[in-house]
């Protein structure tokens, strides 16, 4: 790599990844992507392993779950990312785990145990833990998002969550004062389908946001430069940093053809879900169109810049060699996951035990 | 030239479709053109796997759509790029509808064997069986009356477009998709009917809707400039 090259690139703070842009110089930015992507893939065995552990050997490894989320929030606030993911995705994300809880809750039929009561409706509205987690919600995503119907779905579902449970309407620890209104309404369900409703919220969670560590912390140069690395030709190699180059252009085009519709009082009457279906189906001619001329004039620059005669070329300068960093972290998620999943062994038998 | 004419003569010109087969391809490599052109048509497969995901709210739960409006544009894209497309598909599926809405790795890349295998069959189906048999491999006989002074048969070319691909190819991609989703314990038991039944209605009316449009628009004018593949490379 030349000097000035070397210079132009320790220079830059920050550098444009996937979908957002990363400080350059944080611990995971130095590693390389390699070790991201396995780090990436080991996680996400091991919280599919974590949740799906069956009843008869213990059940799913919560406290596993939530030592992994830990993790991954931990590396998120490393790499300098988190504010980005706090104000564009966490909200986004956040109803899967939510909505992944209630579906394990009630269609996962037939598991053995003792019942738990749930109210829909306690007989009262309890005034206490699921007040404050109403009102914490509500400011919280009000605050962000200033829509109040936006607020008030997440706070409305969370409040309910949070006051179905029997144990919590009935300890004065967490319900202060009862005001009765309406009848009881209330349904059983195996206590294992909390457990296991829980950490699927949990391994979601994991799922989504180590998904997002790897897109908030990957250049496409840098996959690119991974797959010479790994004897990839040239053509081969660039061909995938392509693709993942095109992303953001496409996803620009597809916004700019969604504007000039607009623009051309698309969404001027009210519309049918059927007809809102056939406009977005006719934003497909242009954006491919746009797509083919793109391709068309990439190709002819290509050609006109020798690339079809190319026989030996430089490599890319964002790539990197395998550091003590990158040998350290494989060790040990590989370590993790043949003590997980390959000796059958779980954290929470390890520490309630 | 030369070279095309004797293409051309070998063929059985039956159809005006026949020179699209299931060979390997033209016989040449493949061109700057079409290499920037199969690897932007991946990525736009990509992009369209996540909105498809996204727009009908928060990231959708385990990357399935009630409206996955990706489906039509890789199926049109495999009959006209072949293997570039099947792989567009695939590719997609991980990334866009796996990776970007947070499935992880593993999941995408299980789960995204139902985007593969709709898209192949479709290819073998059409290239190999019924573009000998009058019904257009590039599907332009469901909106239009005659294809290069051939008359086509519409009603037999819908009648095949739903059974095939809305029916047989859906079901099977949803059987694969929330099958595997549900062995991963992505979905739970209780609801895999559900979410096979939201698979299914939502890839269909996605492809009743979309590729009439797509290939009426579109078709034609990539066979003019000589960028749909003869075969499954090229």
């Amino acid at each position: 790599m030349a000097k000035d090259d070397v210079e132009a690139r320790t220079s830059k703070k920050y550098v444009r990844t996937f979908i957002f842009s990363m400080k350059t110089g944080t611990p995971i930015e130095k590693l390389h992507v390699i070790t991201k992507f396995f780090m990436i893939a080991a996680m996400s065995v091991l919280a599919l392993y974590m949740f799906d552990i069956s009843v008869s050997k213990g059940g799913p490894d919560i406290i596993g779950l939530i030592f992994l989320l830990i993790i991954v929030f931990a590396l998120l606030i490393i790499s300098g990312t988190s504010k980005y993911l706090v104000n564009s995705y966490l909200l986004l994300a956040l109803p899967v785990p939510i909505s992944e809880f209630i579906w394990w809750l009630f269609f996962d039929g037939g598991l053995p145990g003792a019942k738990v009561t749930f109210y829909l409706w306690p007989g009262f509205f309890p005034f206490g833990l699921s007040t404050a987690v109403l009102v914490l919600v509500f400011g919280v995503v009000y605050y962000r998002t200033r829509s109040f119907i936006i607020a008030v779905i997440p706070a409305v579902l969370l409040w309910w969550l949070t006051a179905m449970p029997g144990t919590l309407d009935f300890s004065p620890l967490t319900t202060w004062f009862k005001l009765p209104i309406g009848a009881t309404s209330s349904f059983t369900l195996p206590y294992l389908s909390v457990t296991v409703a829980l950490s699927k919220a949990l391994g979601f969670a994991v799922l989504i946001y180590t998904s997002f560590l790897f897109l908030l912390t990957t250049r496409d140069t840098e996959i690119a430069g991974a797959m010479r690395q790994l004897g990839l030709s040239f053509k081969k190699s660039f061909f995938i940093a392509l693709i993942f180059r095109s992303l953001n252009t496409l996803l620009i085009d597809y916004e700019n053809i969604r504007m000039a519709q607009t623009a051309r009082a698309a969404g001027v009457n009210r519309k049918s879900v059927f007809s809102k279906i056939i406009d977005l189906a006719y934003v497909s001619i242009p954006l491919v169109a746009t797509m083919i001329r793109r391709s068309t004039e990439m190709g002819v620059a290509l050609y006109a810049r020798g690339f079809e005669a190319s026989k030996k070329v430089t490599s890319f300068k964002e790539t990197k060699g395998i550091t003590y960093m990158d040998v350290t972290v494989i060790a040990i998620l590989s370590a993790f996951l043949i003590y997980e999943v390959v000796l059958g062994h779980n954290i929470n038998n390890l520490l309630i035990r | 030239m030369s070279g095309e004419g004797k293409t051309v003569s070998n063929t059985k010109n039956k159809y005006p479709w026949s020179n699209y087969t299931l060979k390997l391809g033209r016989g040449e490599p493949v061109s700057t053109t079409q290499y920037v052109l199969y690897a932007v048509q991946i990525a736009a497969v990509i992009i369209l796997s996540y909105l498809s995901v996204v727009l009908l709210g928060p990231l959708s739960y385990s990357g399935i759509s009630l409206f996955y409006f990706v489906y039509p544009f890789f199926l049109v894209f495999t009959m006209w790029w072949g293997i570039w497309g099947i792989l567009g598909a695939y590719i997609g599926c991980v990334v866009g509808a796996g990776l970007m809405v947070g499935l992880g790795p593993v999941a995408s890349g299980a789960y995204a064997i139902s985007d593969l295998i709709p898209p192949l069959i479709a290819f073998i189906v059409y290239r190999g069986l019924l573009a000998n048999r009058g019904i257009d491999s590039l599907w332009r006989d469901l909106t239009d009356k005659e294809v290069a002074g051939f008359k086509t048969n519409r009603v037999a070319a819908w009648v095949l477009f739903i059974a095939i691909n809305g029916v047989i190819i859906n079901a099977v991609s949803a059987e694969l998709g929330v099958g595997i989703e549900n062995y991963l314990g992505l979905i739970p038991p209780g609801a895999f009917w559900g979410w096979w039944a939201g698979w299914f209605f939502g890839d269909l009316l996605a492809m009743i809707i979309i590729t009439p449009v797509l290939v009426k628009g579109l078709t034609n004018l990539v066979e003019r400039q000589g960028l749909i593949n003869r075969g499954w490379i090229t």
